[in-house]
């Protein structure tokens, strides 16, 4: 569908308050069709093993966003898509997309369940907190992984010479240039100048100040837009989608479904995910990311968030072309094991589901650059050993990396980690003897559990 | 005294099955046979919606369950309170709340289950919604007489305008007058304490128990 049509809807849709939408059309929608299409979990099971139940899922989830459509936050209006509407933009989904340039441009695939193919690698800082001053060094050390296929949003810069920025801000203009600058410069450095960036600079229209062919982000690059929990979206995200698509850029979409949210429990929420996934082809995008966020947790490798991935990534894998990537949110800090055990036991549970990976980030960093390119190397190499790994095999590797973590999901007593300064030399763009020591751990340790690194 | 209990029964009731007009007509009887109002809050309502709270907590009920629960509740509270007034008499709470996301920020979710859970507890909470402006939110505080100001932020980019709201407090003269707690996605202690917030909370149960925790240090 055309970008001015939605643009036109988000204007004439019908007015109606944003609890209404909530509970009278996704909960109570979301509610009827998990029971109606029998979608269950029995709060053991770590990966769904029942194709027909992700077949059933998808549809739910397509009926469910037929019902209630999208609503528009700042207009207060329902942004409704007919069937036909639907059944048109998931029979045109683009299954592979490209990006980046020159020797450096990379594709990414739609996958199927248990795909042999690799899952393409979005790996950064995620939107951590980085410093100023950290800012090309950090990223740099991530674009030197030559396992990482994107650069995935280089950080989150709230400060720009010295001073806090506020959204709408000449400063937030002037951070989202910088972004776009430093973010190119990381690249060029690790000997990766075409390589993609896939972010936002600032949630605010400034954000697209970025953009510039010579020195800041391309239309080559990915840019992401976040729709608001549950099946909203509002004007900045339209206005950026806006640009963007006319720009060219490939449009990454993420949606984080919320368990215990207005989608109920898990089989709600699965609903609401694939539904999730639906509005956001609808809007243009053509690499879709799940965060199966937790209500309580605030993280996303809990069991529950972890069975959500599995099967809200399998519908979609199963029924649709769409191009679905995981984010990865631990309770773990960089610089832990428990980080490593975390999105282990996540990127087996997407990969072998049909998903790509993009992560990973501690839930709540403890200030500053609290992100690890050592660790996002073994993310990436953990989620190629999962390409043709089938569920069963999966799966016992999984609960065990959950026995490993699962007393220690508070984020208030999960390892505490360290920041990108104290793992790596900076001088040299390497990680110190003790944060190498524990990846060789880790990965020996997870050699043994039965993930095939190499 | 049996038909207090049948009534805070009813009232029980109309939590469990989120029925707002059970819960109000519940209410009425309670008014019309002359109970004990204050008890009839606490007994037919609060207790109740607790309860729900935290099954919210451990995952058995959801979202949905505890707005149409805490809808019910403050249906049914609205009215034993116009009677509770209209007798001279007055609700007892815990404190008053006012409850806001920062400006620039449209985040609904958090703020709201803190805003439920704060009135499950025995708070006077205005909710005064999503995007407020820094000035707005010292207007309602001073309005209502708030004890307690609660500020949400989900964007590392609106986190400031909680520091704001409390250079603001300073300039005008009233920062010992409120408790100030922030949360949210970015909020963590170390900028709670950068900005001079008297409080951080992770989520809400945790913003129940700190509030209560605290409650001899509040400056009134």
């Amino acid at each position: 569908m055309n970008f001015k049509e939605i643009a036109k809807r988000s204007e004439t849709g019908r007015l109606i308050e944003s609890k209404d939408f909530l509970m009278k059309s996704v909960a109570a929608n979301a509610m009827t069709l998990s029971k109606e299409y029998e979608i269950t979990w029995d709060g053991k099971t770590f990966l769904n093993l029942d194709d027909d139940m992700a077949d059933r899922c998808f549809q739910a989830g397509k009926e469910l966003f037929i019902n209630t459509g999208l609503y528009s936050m700042n207009s207060h209006r329902v942004v409704q898509f007919s069937e036909s509407e639907v059944d048109d933009a998931l029979r045109f989904t683009r299954a592979q997309v490209s990006m980046g340039t020159g020797k450096d441009q990379v594709t990414i695939h739609h996958r199927q369940v248990e795909d042999e193919r690799k899952p393409f690698i979005f790996c950064g800082p995620f939107n951590a907190n980085v410093h100023e001053d950290m800012f090309v060094k950090l990223n740099e050390a991530f674009s030197q992984e030559k396992i990482v296929d994107c650069l995935f949003f280089p950080g989150y810069l709230n400060e720009v010479d010295g001073q806090l920025i506020r959204p709408t801000s000449a400063l937030a203009s002037r951070a989202a240039i910088l972004y776009g600058q430093w973010a190119r410069e990381a690249v060029r450095r690790g000997g990766r100048p075409g390589m993609a960036i896939a972010g936002h600079a600032v949630m605010a229209p400034a954000e697209i100040a970025s953009t510039n062919e010579e020195w800041g982000l391309r239309s080559t690059d990915p840019r992401a837009m976040v729709l608001i929990s549950e099946l909203q979206v509002d004007d900045v995200t339209l206005t950026r989608l806006a640009y963007y698509l006319s720009y060219g850029c490939p449009i990454y979409m993420a949606f984080t479904p919320l368990i215990g949210g207005y989608g109920g429990g898990l089989p709600g929420t699965a609903v609401v995910a694939v539904a999730s996934f639906i509005a956001s082809i609808m809007l243009g995008g053509e690499i879709v990311h799940i965060g199966p966020q937790h209500m309580k947790y605030k993280q996303q490798t809990n069991q529950h968030s972890l069975f959500l991935a599995s099967l809200a990534n399998q519908a979609v894998a199963r029924n649709s072309n769409i191009i679905a990537t995981t984010s990865h949110t631990t309770s773990g800090r960089p610089g832990s094991a428990q980080y490593a055990h975390e999105f282990s036991a996540l990127a087996l549970t997407a990969v072998t589901s049909g998903s790509n990976v993009s992560g990973p980030r501690p839930a709540e960093p403890l200030g500053n650059n609290h992100v690890s390119p050592l660790m996002g190397k073994l993310f990436a190499e953990v989620a190629h050993a999962a390409a043709g790994m089938s569920r069963a095999v999966a799966t016992p590797i999984v609960e065990a990396l959950y026995d490993k973590y699962k007393d220690h999901l508070d984020l208030g007593t999960a390892p505490k980690g360290q920041p990108f300064e104290e793992l790596y030399d900076l001088d040299t763009l390497t990680p110190t003897p003790e944060h190498q020591a524990l990846y060789d751990q880790v990965k020996e340790e997870l050699i043994n559990l039965g993930i095939p690194l190499i | 005294m049996a038909d207090a209990e049948r009534i805070y029964e009813m009232m029980k009731k109309s939590i469990e099955t989120y029925d707002s007009d059970a819960a109000v007509a519940a209410a009425e009887q309670a008014v019309a046979e002359g109970l004990d109002l204050v008890e009839a809050v606490e007994k037919g309502f609060a207790n109740p919606i607790r309860e729900l709270g935290e099954a919210f907590d451990r995952m058995e009920v959801f979202l949905p369950e505890l707005t149409l629960g805490a809808d019910a509740m403050k249906a049914g509270v609205a009215v034993l309170e116009k009677a509770l007034n209209a007798q001279g008499g007055k609700l007892e709470t815990k404190g008053i709340v006012v409850v806001g996301t920062v400006e620039g920020d449209i985040h609904d979710i958090g703020k709201s289950v803190v805003a439920t859970l704060l009135q499950a507890n025995g708070y006077q909470v205005y909710d005064l919604g999503v995007d407020v402006p820094s000035p707005r939110i010292i207007e309602a505080a001073e309005s209502h007489n708030a004890d307690i100001i609660a500020m949400s932020a989900l964007l590392s980019t609106t986190m400031l305008y909680q520091r704001d709201v409390i250079e603001l407090l300073k300039n005008k003269g009233v920062r010992d007058k409120y408790f100030v707690l922030v949360g949210g996605a970015p909020v963590t202690q170390a900028w709670a304490d950068e900005i001079g917030a008297d409080g951080f909370a992770h989520d809400a149960f945790e913003a129940v128990q700190l509030l209560d925790s605290v409650k001899e240090g509040w400056g009134k």
